[in-house]
């Protein structure tokens, strides 16, 4: 090689993103979960076309027919039908369509939301700042499930209204992270050197400081894409989110709950996919974090 | 300190007005008659409306109204509940001990199993010990707590019949009332079989306490893992190795302390969720708290005990979140400057 | 103040406190200590929802009336379960005269109310408490007739202000009734869990203090089970009653532990937290036979699942639709789906034991071609939007009345008809019922007494309609006329021929489409005995007893 080597190492020639990702890579923990969530990823763009059978059909000569694997199923249908005639496993492939792509329907609208918000916290000042924080406060306190239960009083239950109340309870978490992150670079010197360079409020905003923060939105909003798949299926669960005959997997096991002796897979099944869900989340989000914390490191 | 005392004192007063807005609010948010929502009387007989509505100042504005509202609060008249045309004071006094009770020990739980396995996690963080405490770790905090808590259900008491499936103790015990708090309460009542009664009631509160233990206790050692980690890089650290103190030496005078600073802090912040799975655990459990109690009142369009609902469980997040902060300060007079 | 609540504790509970943390520490699970008494003979009944008064005179619910009715209360005159016929009660005697106008009753002597907290009795039950108890429903100036609405459903849809002139006391152990005309269900009616008698010197006593209200929250009646207390949707527990007239209760104490889901209090069945469960899911009766430790009872039971049309409603006022809709229903597969063949197909609202049943009515058949046909004919060629509401408690005409709205939302979709399916907590659905907020309702009646009338007055008639218990809102003349002037005449020939003509009309009518009658079940604990099923009315669990080895 040259002579000059203007970096002392090959690995900060790297986009930050490479970086990122190598790190990342290293992990195996974070590749499953990767792998599981795009598996998921990949089901709740495609689980229309996926699915055997209608999964709302009702076929009367097949109650309660047990899993494939046992004596009396029958392989067309894997995991069985339910004590309506419905074949599970479409139930269950449609359900990640609700539970997982409604959650990330939810996160997405709470980002761009919190990022709104966040940034109209973080580079006011003043008054404003301070009345929008102690709300963030209290909005902070509200409990999700309260703020649900108030939701659905307003407006009954479903699935729409309870999407509403899980992206406003995931909001403050988003405003309070995206102001500090803000107000942090606010603080660098080269923001202050930028704006010596003449450059306005946007142009500081959308050239350094989202770039800058663009590590930490990702995660957070990983951690708050497990929040709400969890969330969505426990207000299924109770009753107040996803109404039957919708296939919504909390709903799915509230619904089984009472074939809890004859069917115990139609309870088992659903929630092991959502705990595999949130599982995948939660890995690539633990993954993401050593990663940039490696990454800062080196 | 007494500044910063009555700035936190002053902040508190202004979250609980604006949580009672919020309150008041819902009265005319709810459906139905913003009367009706108020004083909890589905119905009101017509020689009565008019001095209700009085009593009320439903005729006046909405500041007045508000005020009104206000002051029925803090003298203790919450109005009726729908459903059972009770008190929702005495209603909500009746329920609260017991959801404090859960949290409480599931909170305890949290703190003896979490923060030691924390600890021991991350003091060789790349060891085969630490690995499996993370993958218990992220498993039980992406489990879902309502299938947990059927699965425990169905292994320890339908499959093993060693536990009971709901409630805090026998129906056939009757024991008064008096703390709500149950342990207590049998402790304090003067029936002959308190032994029974208090081995009853561990084993209805077993299974409970442990689901809704399961997240915090992740939690926990998740945060004590990492917390512990980033003090052990710290200069300090370094600089009390490089006198010459041992790894336990400098465990227990530098690094415990730092590291279990924010982890005092990561309570309050986590009460709020503690509650949401509380609410869903005493649904599973038949747990006769105030979480099931405001499911219930959903089914029940029971709104006078929802707006009631809100105030209290806000606040007693507010107030641990509260007391939390200040004694994160009180600690670490570094955050006081903030 | 905090030191010294726990000083208190500990000086109180250190003898305790040491072998209890040992027992706890070696075992939380295993440790089966000798329980006491009250604990050992307590029976624990799970019930699927709470009562909505302690006084039976105000509702027409089965749930309020299996837990308040025989356990607290005795009536005049009981049903012989085995054959349904009628046999003394708190009246040892009666005798009708002036053609079925005038009836007296004899009382029974020295029979206790119960003594409670709240209530001392200075004297046995005489000729007053009766006259008091059913002033209450028809005598308006009565200080309690207002109380709670001044509702009482089933005598309103009796019609027994109308029929009953004056009830009196002849001698201080004698009542007399008199009626404006003779009636053949009067003695069946008095029979019914409804008709409890109150205590006259409680409502004194009552009235005195100016709590008149407390009369259905607090009851007192001569039952074999006193009142203790009440938590709201969590339990009501009854002590004996030490004085009873007749053999003293079995159990020291009864609790109703209510357990609304379904699913729940099987699972407290088989972990012995409860004794006697309600309604055991059909579903599941093969697998209570399989454990020996449990087992299930059966019997045939009067009562009948239906799906009743608000016909005061359109479309439903229309016939034509009313019998559009029952033809699109496969009943077949609701018998399978939902009772699990655990019930006979209901052809009429009377089930085919009832000496009154016509057994010449013709089939309901499933035709969704013809079904289709009678929509167009009557003006929706392309279907329309209704509201099925489905019970949110199991019962035992209809054991999922979700699970059956879908499958019926399933079969109406294929004549175009959409329905969603609404449901609401059991209280808050039962009162808006009875404002008939609904489209249309699966809900359902079982008898309290053997008599056919049962079936029809309570159900269908105008002054149900009036009162809010006719689940079809249906009011009509010609029906009317059949049902009372079969209650004109003794003859039972000849009130079998109005009562046959009855249900030809509600064939053609169709305000509601009869769907099942099912057997009643009933799963208990093995240890427990003494304890069977009532085919008429609520449950009576006086003679359980469990077994302590």
């Amino acid at each position: 090689m040259a002579k000059f080597r203007l970096l002392p190492d090959e690995q900060l020639a790297r986009s930050p993103f490479k970086q990122l990702w190598r790190e990342f890579s290293r992990q195996h923990s974070a590749i499953a979960g990767l792998l599981i969530f795009s598996l998921f990823f990949l089901l709740v763009l495609l689980s229309a076309v996926l699915t055997p059978h209608d999964p709302y059909l009702q076929n009367d000569s097949l109650l309660l027919l047990p899993p494939s694997w046992s004596q009396q199923g029958l392989v067309q249908y894997p995991f069985g039908t339910d004590d309506l005639g419905r074949d599970l496993f479409s139930r269950l492939l449609v359900g990640a369509r609700y539970t997982f792509g409604i959650a990330m329907i939810t996160v997405m609208g709470a980002l761009v939301m919190g990022l709104l918000l966040g940034t109209l916290a973080g580079m006011t000042k003043g008054l404003k700042s301070s009345v929008l924080n102690h709300l963030l406060d209290l909005a902070l306190t509200i409990p999700s499930l309260l703020l649900a239960i108030i939701i659905v009083a307003i407006l009954g239950p479903g699935l729409q209204n309870t999407t509403w109340a899980i992206m406003l309870a995931l909001l403050p978490q988003f405003v309070h992270g995206i102001r500090n992150a803000i107000a942090e670079q606010l603080n660098q010197d080269y923001v202050i050197a930028y704006r010596l360079d003449g450059a306005n409020n946007w142009q500081v905003f959308s050239r350094i400081i989202l770039p800058n923060i663009w590590e930490k939105l990702t995660l957070m909003a990983t951690m708050a894409l497990s929040t709400a798949t969890l969330d969505i299926a426990a207000l299924g669960f109770l009753g107040l989110g996803a109404q039957a005959p919708t296939a919504e997997w909390g709903a799915m096991i509230a619904d089984s709950l009472d074939l809890i002796y004859i069917a115990p897979v139609s309870v088992a099944i659903p929630g092991l996919l959502i705990f595999l869900a949130v599982l995948s989340v939660n890995l690539v989000g633990d993954g993401l974090r050593n990663a940039a914390k490696k990454r800062r490191e080196n | 300190m007494i500044l910063y005392l009555l700035r936190r004192l002053f902040l508190l007063c202004f979250v609980f007005i604006a949580l009672t807005i919020l309150a008041f609010s819902l009265g005319y948010l709810f459906p139905g008659e913003p009367l009706q929502n108020f004083t909890g009387l589905r119905h009101i007989p017509v020689n009565q409306l008019e001095q209700l509505s009085a009593e009320y100042r439903m005729d006046q504005g909405y500041i007045q109204q508000y005020l009104g509202y206000l002051t029925r609060v803090i003298s203790g008249d919450w109005g009726m509940s729908f459903a059972s045309e009770q008190g929702l004071l005495q209603e909500i006094k009746r329920l609260l001990p017991a959801t404090l009770e859960l949290a409480a020990y599931a909170l305890l739980i949290s703190f003896f199993i979490g923060i030691p396995v924390g600890i021991i996690a991350a003091i060789k963080p790349e060891g085969a010990v630490s690995k499996i405490i993370s993958a218990l770790a992220v498993t039980g905090y992406s489990i879902p707590i309502f299938w947990w808590a059927l699965l425990l259900i169905m292994i320890f008491s339908l499959g093993l019949g060693w536990l009971p499936t709901a409630g805090r103790i026998g129906v056939l015990f009757e024991i008064n009332h008096v703390t709500g708090f149950m342990l207590l309460d049998i402790l304090l009542s003067d029936t002959q079989h308190q032994h029974e009664a208090m081995l009853n009631a561990l084993r209805h509160m077993l299974l409970p306490t442990l689901v809704l233990a399961t997240f915090p206790t992740t939690v926990m050692i998740r945060f004590t893992r990492d917390s512990m980690l980033e003090v052990w890089e710290q200069s300090y650290i370094k600089t009390a190795r490089a006198k010459g103190l041992s790894r336990a030496q400098v465990l227990y005078r530098h690094a415990l302390r730092n590291a279990l600073l924010p982890v005092i802090r990561q309570i309050g912040l986590q009460f709020s969720t503690l509650i949401t799975l509380a609410m869903i655990t005493e649904v599973i459990f038949s747990w006769p708290g105030i979480g099931r109690w405001m499911i219930d009142s959903i089914y029940q369009r029971n709104y006078p005990a929802i707006q009631a609902g809100l105030l209290v469980i806000s606040t007693l997040v507010i107030t641990v979140n509260m007391i939390t902060e200040i004694l994160h300060t009180l600690f670490n007079p570094l955050a006081r400057k903030r | 103040m905090k030191l010294t609540l726990g000083h208190t504790i500990t000086m109180r509970a250190t003898h305790s406190v040491l072998p209890m943390l040992l027992c706890t520490i070696i075992a939380v699970v295993g440790c089966q200590p000798q329980l006491p008494q009250t604990v050992r003979s307590g029976l624990v009944y799970c019930s699927e929802g709470s009562p909505e008064t302690f006084n039976p005179q105000l509702v027409t619910s089965g749930t309020t009336i299996d837990a308040i009715s025989q356990q607290l209360y005795d009536r005049l005159l009981d049903i012989n379960p085995e054959n349904g016929e009628l046999i003394p009660g708190l009246a040892q005697l009666w005798q009708v005269s002036n053609e079925g106008k005038v009836y007296h009753f004899t009382l029974h002597p020295n029979v206790e109310f119960h003594q409670t907290e709240y209530f001392t009795p200075t004297r046995p039950l005489n000729a007053e408490d009766v006259v008091f108890t059913f002033n209450r429903i028809m005598n308006s100036q009565h200080p309690f007739h207002q109380q709670g609405g001044a509702n009482y459903p089933f005598f309103q849809s009796v019609d027994w202000a109308d029929l009953v002139t004056s009830v009196t006391a002849e001698a201080p152990n004698v009542v007399k009734f008199e009626l404006s005309r003779p009636d053949s269900s009067f003695l069946s009616n008095l029979a019914t869990d409804f008709a409890a008698i109150l205590s006259a010197e409680y409502g004194q006593q009552l009235v005195t203090s100016g709590e008149l209200a407390l009369i259905d929250s607090k009851p007192i009646g001569t039952g074999p089970f006193r009142f203790k207390e009440y938590q709201k949707d969590l339990l009501i527990r009854y002590y004996r009653h030490k004085n009873y007239w007749r053999e003293l209760a079995k159990p020291e104490q009864l609790v109703f532990d209510i357990v609304p889901n379904n699913a729940r209090r099987m699972a407290k069945l088989f972990t012995h937290e409860c004794d006697v469960v309600a309604f055991p899911r059909v579903s599941e009766l093969g697998l209570i036979s399989q454990r020996p430790d449990v087992s299930v009872q059966e019997s045939t039971s009067m009562n009948i699942g239906f799906w009743a049309f608000n016909t005061a409603k359109a479309p439903f006022d229309n016939v034509k639709v009313r019998q559009a809709l029952a033809h699109a229903i496969n009943r077949d597969a609701i018998l399978q789906a939902v009772y699990f063949g655990h019930a006979t197909a209901a052809n009429s609202v009377l089930p085919p034991t009832s000496w009154a049943f016509n057994p010449n009515l013709p089939v309901q058949q499933y035709d969704p071609l013809q079904a289709k046909q009678l929509l167009a004919e009557a003006g929706y060629p392309n279907g329309f939007s209704m509201d099925i509401w489905a019970m949110p408690v199991q019962r035992l005409y209809n054991p999922n009345a979700l699970k059956m709205a879908e499958l019926m939302q399933a079969d109406l979709a294929q004549i175009g008809v959409r329905a969603s399916i609404i449901s609401y907590e059991w209280n808050s659905f039962r009162r808006k019922l009875g404002a008939y907020e609904h489209d249309s309702v699966l809900i359902g009646w079982s008898a309290d007494n053997a008599d056919p009338d049962n079936f029809f007055r309570p159900l269908l008639s105008c002054s149900a309609a009036l009162t809010g218990s006719n689940r079809a809102n249906w009011c009509d003349a010609n029906f009317d006329l059949l049902i009372s002037q079969a209650l004109l005449t003794p003859d039972q020939k000849q009130r079998r021929s109005y009562y046959m003509a009855a249900q030809q009309y509600l064939a053609e009518q169709m305000p509601l489409l009869s769907i099942a009658h099912s057997q009643r079940f009933q799963a208990i604990s093995s240890d427990i005995k003494g304890v069977k099923i009532n085919p008429y009315g609520g449950i009576a669990l006086a003679n359980a007893v469990k077994d302590v080895e």
